[in-house]
């Protein structure tokens, strides 16, 4: 019935594109196209909400299908560097094969397992300290007077104007044993020798954390600036003194915030490989050092996807409990 | 291996196809994909216009970004750079098209010990050119290994395999390339061992001498090695040779009382080659025959080490090359010294795994 | 000024020289930057009372009675409740508690965990804080509704959470910011009634804020009529109603008809006042304070004025004009009368005879007059 509706204003729509585009070469693209669209039945309502999945169908389903393919397949010196799944046999049938050693592989050596431990120790940390960091910050810039509040948000975004291996480059002249705060120390006598901090787990968190803040200030800051002021004041009325209202009240409203936040900062930081690699010692161990080691140390394209399609597969656990998260909010309305 | 029929027509269809696009005139036109910083500042103009071909010039910094686009495919370059492991490898993968020595009148100009060295990679120089060649060996803090360990073995490897020497060190800062073969080859050849084994024992081998020495290794890294060697962050580093004379400079140029030296060690060390070759899907492939035999002409290929501090592998060029290139035994070693040196050869796909798994348990402990 | 009301002074405690005031409000003034939003304010409010704060948006009301909760700090004066200075005192220690308009209800707690914040606040035994929280339930009817979480109830009920909320804590003074202005029409005149009864049940001191004049006559003990942050008139609804003390306030409570004039004779038991707006003499029987010749206003209710085909006995309070409009509202009709100086007056009459065809129509000439006592003289 609904649908009815919409057809119609899709008919009015292309009418009108018809007058404004007759006999342009524009208009022969959208003629085209609507042609194929309506072949395929998505018209209208149809193609709004095919727009999404046509998106996700680019720019992940397909790439994942290629990556997976590449998982199941051997490594061979070939261009390119792994056997075809589909081969035509010789009396025309096709023959599929599936390799699964790959993923039997990285069960077998428990680096894989290790790393990726690791990698989410890592990430646990890195997000946690995010969120200490981020928190007080996001919640002062959405209490802050309206007017400074687009200049802090600005600030908070600023760093991504300059190239984030730039930035990660900076830390490692400020954190360097002849580094920014190593002179200082040294200058003011509260040292004698450099602090070592380059090459060190420290360093790494620094990076991380110093890298994903804004993802986590973010979400937050949305989230805080929506709260409703009046709950505070009602909170007071009733009794409550200000740090208690904020545990009983901005805190669990802001959880929707924070569990965005920390996805944000939490899913980059497992696969990271950039930050340890300039900032970390050698003995930090991370999954996107191993998938790296894979990939082009061992050419081994069919394992280095096995590696990826397995981060994935363990990554989309977490997002998948948030996803539920959200729908129970949001069947609960406070979203 | 089976093909089917249609595979078969397939490929005749695109032989045919092949055979009329390369009887046809060929667009002035020429992709070069080069390390960064590795030519001179006039070379590509120079050739620009002296054969009117149009040349884009695009620059990478790994061998491992350069391998993943060409095994991928379809990468649209006409000339590439890889050094010599990498390309051997390559070539099994069937990445080259075979050269025609016949568009190559200045082939004759290549030092013919040198190619005998990159037969080791190409059999027969079938696929490629040396372009560029160097070792890699170790660059470190004059002064301040002196004021350590005075007499410290400055000419030799034990400076940095040496558990005892290099232990003195560790404070000061010793880092290692983040290159598990060249690592390998070096250590081997230091235990006197085969360079180039690919047995599981002289695996094992080095991966025991290397957790006596790990303790002591500040970080595994291929290019931070310069600038932190530059401004006495560190104190020994293995590294590439033009990587360590690059960091001498900026060291001389910052003033800080900072010098740095490159030792080819007398136990003898790893020598590669960056190799010039053309992709078997190139789309100019004469454009790019005329662009390998236009750097194989002396003073061209003189201009650029003189540019770039490396040595070539042209013996016509030699007297074109500077003085204060040619002369410097880092850039071009003695035949003493060059005898010693061994290639990095590639090794088999298990080995490799083997080998990046033994680096692995090296650096980190898992 | 208006010496000669003719109240029926009951015993309430305003009326009371010796009752003391519960809330007392002394001149308190709050400004914004250079925005004063009230006004050098005084008012005193007794135990029990129902007190209404009435007056356009931005009259100054709610921030009265934010800093009445202390969520406004006065930027001069004092504000009392129980005879304790409030100044120093943080919202989260005042005797009192809000009902805010918006309800702000907690959206992650149930309405029982609502109604059970302000007491697990003082720390009350949770035997204690079960039982009057069932209590204020059922108070509001809303015992079956206990587990459920605001957004699952309807406007009405999470009004009623919100008042179960404030009330619960047994404060001496409750804040009311339009606690009806959520709901729709129906809803709103069924509230009103539970409101009073509630107030009535607890004893509780209520303040509400409002800009609906008819919520606050049918809710109010007393009603302060609020302008540019300053209080023009306080008073029971009956004295608001029928002896507005300025044209602003006979205009925003009710319809008014307004005659501007001169007084031409000043007596303590009536004045006369010539207007050349109403076309006759007006007499009025009470006294004002304001010699002869000065300029007032005379207020008539719409409801007041007779309309007739005769002319009236006498020449005050007397004149004519034609029938302009006529609306019928079913229980009452709405006349809208030219008269012949040109002025234009309301006059409502009740049906209260069906279907008779003498009706007066348009375009008719009619009289309009009204008794002595049933106008107001206005000096402002």
């Amino acid at each position: 019935m609904s649908r009815k509706a919409y057809i119609t204003l899709g008919d009015r729509i292309t009418a009108a594109t018809d007058l404004v585009s007759q006999s342009s070469w524009w208009g022969q693209i959208q003629t085209w196209v609507e042609v194929l669209l309506t072949r395929l039945g998505l018209r209208g309502q149809g193609l709004v909400v095919a727009i999404p999945y046509l998106w996700l169908l680019l720019f992940f389903l397909i790439p994942f299908a290629f990556v997976l393919k590449i998982s199941l397949a051997e490594a061979v010196i070939a261009r390119p560097p792994y056997t075809a799944l589909i081969e035509w046999t010789e009396d025309a049938f096709i023959d599929i094969k599936l390799n699964i050693a790959n993923y039997l592989f990285l069960l077998q050596d428990d680096l894989y397992w290790k790393a990726y431990l690791n990698s989410v120790k890592v990430a646990l940390i890195s997000t946690a300290v995010c969120l200490f960091i981020g928190y007080p910050m996001a919640y002062s810039m959405a209490r802050a007077n309206p007017a400074w509040r687009n200049v802090l948000l600005m600030l908070v975004i600023l760093p991504f104007w300059t190239s984030f291996l730039l930035r990660v480059y900076a830390w490692i002249g400020i954190l360097k044993n002849n580094g920014v705060i190593n002179n200082i120390l040294l200058a003011f006598g509260i040292i004698d020798e450099p602090i070592v901090m380059m090459q060190t787990n420290f360093a790494v968190y620094v990076g991380i954390v110093y890298s994903y803040l804004p993802f986590m200030i973010l979400p937050l800051y949305a989230n805080l600036e929506r709260l409703d002021n009046t709950l505070l004041e009602a909170a007071a009325d009733l009794g409550c003194r200000p740090i208690k209202a904020f545990f009983s009240i901005t805190l669990p409203l802001s959880i929707p915030g924070i569990i965005a936040g920390s996805l944000l900062v939490f899913i980059p930081a497992v696969g990271e490989f950039v930050i340890p690699a300039l900032l970390g010692g050698p003995d930090t161990l991370m999954i996107g050092r191993v998938l790296w080691d894979e990939f082009f140390a061992n050419r081994d394209w069919p394992v280095a996807s096995a590696v990826a399609i397995a981060i994935l597969l363990l990554l989309i656990i977490p997002i998948m409990v948030f996803q539920r998260f959200q729908a129970k909010e949001a069947e609960a309305g406070t979203a | 291996m089976q093909k089917s029929l249609k595979t078969t027509l397939v490929a005749a269809a695109v032989g045919a196809l092949l055979a009329t696009s390369v009887s046809a005139e060929e667009e002035k036109v020429l992709n070069v994909y080069n390390w960064s910083d590795y030519i001179a500042e006039d070379t590509i103009a120079n050739f620009e216009k002296e054969t009117g071909i149009k040349v884009n010039y695009d620059v990478f910094d790994s061998n491992e970004v350069l391998e993943a686009k060409l095994l991928a495919g379809g990468s649209g370059y006409d000339i590439v750079v890889p050094s010599g492991s990498f390309m051997e490898r390559q070539i099994q993968a069937g990445i080259f098209r075979k050269l025609d020595k016949d568009k190559l009148k200045n082939y004759g100009n290549l030092d013919k010990t040198i190619l005998e060295g990159v037969s080791l990679h190409d059999p027969g120089n079938e696929h490629a050119i040396p372009y560029m060649w160097g070792t890699t060996g170790f660059g470190y803090n004059v002064k301040k290994v002196e004021e350590i360990m005075p007499g410290a073995p400055v000419d030799s490897w034990d400076l940095m395999f040496n558990p005892d020497v290099v232990a003195k060190f560790k404070d000061c800062g010793v880092t290692f390339l983040d290159a598990p073969t060249e690592a390998l080859s070096n250590v081997l050849g230091y235990l006197g061992r085969d360079p180039n084994s690919n047995e599981k024992e002289d695996l094992a081998a080095f991966e025991e001498h290397m957790l006596k020495i790990r303790p002591y290794i500040k970080y595994f890294h291929s290019s931070q090695n310069i600038n932190d060697l530059a401004n006495g962050e560190i104190c020994v580093a293995m590294g590439w040779s033009g990587d360590m004379l690059i960091a001498r400079d900026r060291a001389d140029e910052a003033e800080q009382g900072v010098e740095i030296a490159y030792t080819i060690p007398k136990e003898g060390a790893v020598i590669w080659f960056d190799m010039m070759a053309i992709p078997s899907d190139a789309p100019h492939p004469e454009n790019a025959h005329k662009f390998l035999d236009y750097i194989m002409e002396p003073q061209v290929v003189a201009d650029i080490s003189n540019y770039v501090f490396y040595a070539n592998a042209n013996t016509a060029a030699t007297e074109y090359v500077e003085g204060e290139v040619k002369e410097d035994p880092g850039i071009y070693p003695s035949d003493e010294v060059k005898a010693k040196l061994f290639p990095d050869l590639a090794e088999d796909p298990k080995f490799t795994r083997q080998l990046t798994r033994s680096w692995t348990r090296i650096k980190t402990g898992q | 000024m208006a010496e000669a009301h003719e109240v029926d002074k009951r015993l309430d405690p305003w009326n009371d020289p010796h009752a003391t005031p519960y809330i007392r409000i002394q001149n308190v003034t709050k400004k914004f930057g250079d925005f004063t939003a009230v006004n050098n304010v005084s008012l005193d409010i007794y135990k029990n009372e129902l007190f209404c704060l009435l007056g356009g948006s931005g009259c100054g009301k709610s921030t009265l009675l934010r800093m009445l909760a202390g969520f406004e700090t006065p930027t001069v004066g004092t504000i009392y409740i129980d005879d304790v200075d409030m100044g120093s005192i943080a919202p989260y220690d005042r005797p009192v508690n809000m009902m805010f308009q918006s309800y702000a209800l907690f959206p992650h707690m149930t309405v029982e965990n609502n109604i059970a914040f302000g007491l697990k606040q003082d720390k009350e035994p949770a035997a204690e804080i079960t039982k009057r929280v069932a209590d204020m339930l059922e108070l509001v009817q809303l015992t079956p509704f206990a587990k459920r979480k605001p957004h699952q109830l309807s406007g009405g009920q999470r009004q009623r959470v919100a008042l179960a909320r404030a009330l619960v804590k047994k404060p001496k003074v409750l804040l009311l910011d339009e606690p009806l202005g959520a709901l729709d029409k129906k809803l709103r005149e069924e509230t009103q009634f539970e409101l009073v009864n509630i107030q009535e049940e607890t004893g509780v001191t209520f303040i509400v804020v409002t800009h609906d004049q008819s919520e606050a006559m049918t809710l109010s003990s007393r009603i302060g009529v609020m302008n540019e942050g300053q209080i023009v008139q306080t008073g029971t609804p009956t004295e608001i109603y029928e002896y507005p003390n300025s044209r602003f306030v006979a205009d925003f409570i009710g319809s008014v008809n307004i005659f501007e004039g001169r007084i031409i004779e000043d007596d303590p038991d009536h004045v006369r006042i010539e207007s050349d707006e109403a076309g006759c003499p007006l007499y009025i029987d009470h006294g004002v304070t304001a010699s002869p010749g000065a300029r007032v206003w005379v207020a008539v209710r719409p409801e007041k004025i007779q309309l007739s085909r005769d002319k009236p006995n006498g020449e005050d309070n007397c004149t004519i004009g034609t029938i302009e409009e006529i609306a019928y509202m079913g229980d009452l009709s709405i006349y809208r009368v030219e008269l012949d100086t040109g002025k234009r007056v309301r006059v409502t009459m009740p049906n209260l005879v069906r279907g008779t065809s003498d009706r007066y129509t348009w375009d008719e000439r009619i009289h309009l007059s009204w008794q002595a006592s049933n106008a107001v003289v206005l000096m402002t």
